[in-house]
């Protein structure tokens, strides 16, 4: 099964990031990577949460130890390493405004214009989380959600990141001031060393050649 | 999450140095060696040492409980 490294960090310039990082992106394949997609803060224009796809090759400490790995980091000029959450899917769902059942998701990056809003937490029971999730899904599509993506920790049970994809940049405003009971994790983002809720846009998904 | 990409050591067992009694990252290292390698981790753990205040944790466990969903 695949891998997903994500991390949230801060590059010093993301222009200067963005437009070198033809260079990085050739070397990700050597750890296995086969995606990598990039979202762009709305609030913060050089913070980014970056998440990649890594066909599992061998033990996880190898490949975040992996040269490939920091100079990921230090060509954008990164100096202080940010936490990085190791995990796998546990859940997909596409939420159908239509019908307001939520449906398996299919492969897609959704909207550009849509919001996503990023959150790394302990949530004690994924189980419960799950289950809160699918009985909130009609109020969850009411509010504008359109994807809701789970992913557990490989080193904690209890940690999850959380990808929501939102319609607008108003009901995801309104969704984070005002979350939905189901999404009360939200509220552990920031705690420690997990990051802030990530609010912002897709730049680019990125398909890598496979080696 | 990771924290020490270099030695791959987690946010879990940071936080079980830090609830140790850990209040440096020296002591961190100590405990568990994280940060110990290239050092550029230790920021998260000095945010990790600022969330939990300066008080060794066992004296105030409902704040803890509150913060890491432990029992």
């Amino acid at each position: 099964m695949s891998l997903v490294l994500a991390a949230d960090y801060r590059v010093p310039d993301f222009d200067h990031w963005w437009a070198a990082i033809a260079g990085d992106l050739a070397r990700l394949p050597g750890l296995g990577a086969h995606i990598v997609v990039v979202y762009r803060s709305l609030q913060d224009a050089n913070r980014v949460f970056v998440t990649i796809g890594v066909r599992e090759r061998g033990p996880v400490d190898a490949l975040l130890r992996s040269p490939v790995m920091f100079s990921w980091f230090d060509s954008a000029g990164v100096d202080e390493i940010p936490p990085m959450f190791v995990g796998q899917v546990a859940e997909k769902l596409n939420l159908d405004p239509g019908t307001l059942e939520a449906r398996p998701a299919v492969t897609g990056t959704g909207s550009p214009a849509a919001v996503i809003v990023g959150a790394i937490a302990h949530v004690g029971q994924l189980d419960r989380l799950r289950a809160s999730i699918h009985a909130a899904v009609p109020r969850l599509a009411a509010s504008g959600v359109r994807r809701f993506w789970i992913y557990r920790a490989l080193d904690d049970q209890a940690e999850v990141m959380v990808l929501q994809e939102i319609a607008t940049e108003r009901q995801a405003e309104q969704w984070i001031h005002h979350p939905d009971a189901a999404a009360s994790f939200m509220a552990e983002a920031g705690v420690g060393a997990y990051p802030t809720l990530f609010v912002g846009r897709l730049v680019q998904t990125i398909k890598l050649p496979v080696t | 999450m990771y924290i020490c990409l270099c030695l791959g050591v987690t946010t879990t067992t940071v936080q079980q140095a830090i609830d140790a009694g850990a209040r440096s990252t020296k002591q961190v290292e100590k405990a568990c060696e994280a940060g110990s390698v290239c050092g550029r981790c230790r920021h998260t753990i000095r945010t990790m040492i600022v969330a939990a205040g300066p008080d060794p944790p066992s004296s105030k466990p409902d704040r803890l409980r509150r913060r890491w969903g432990r029992t």
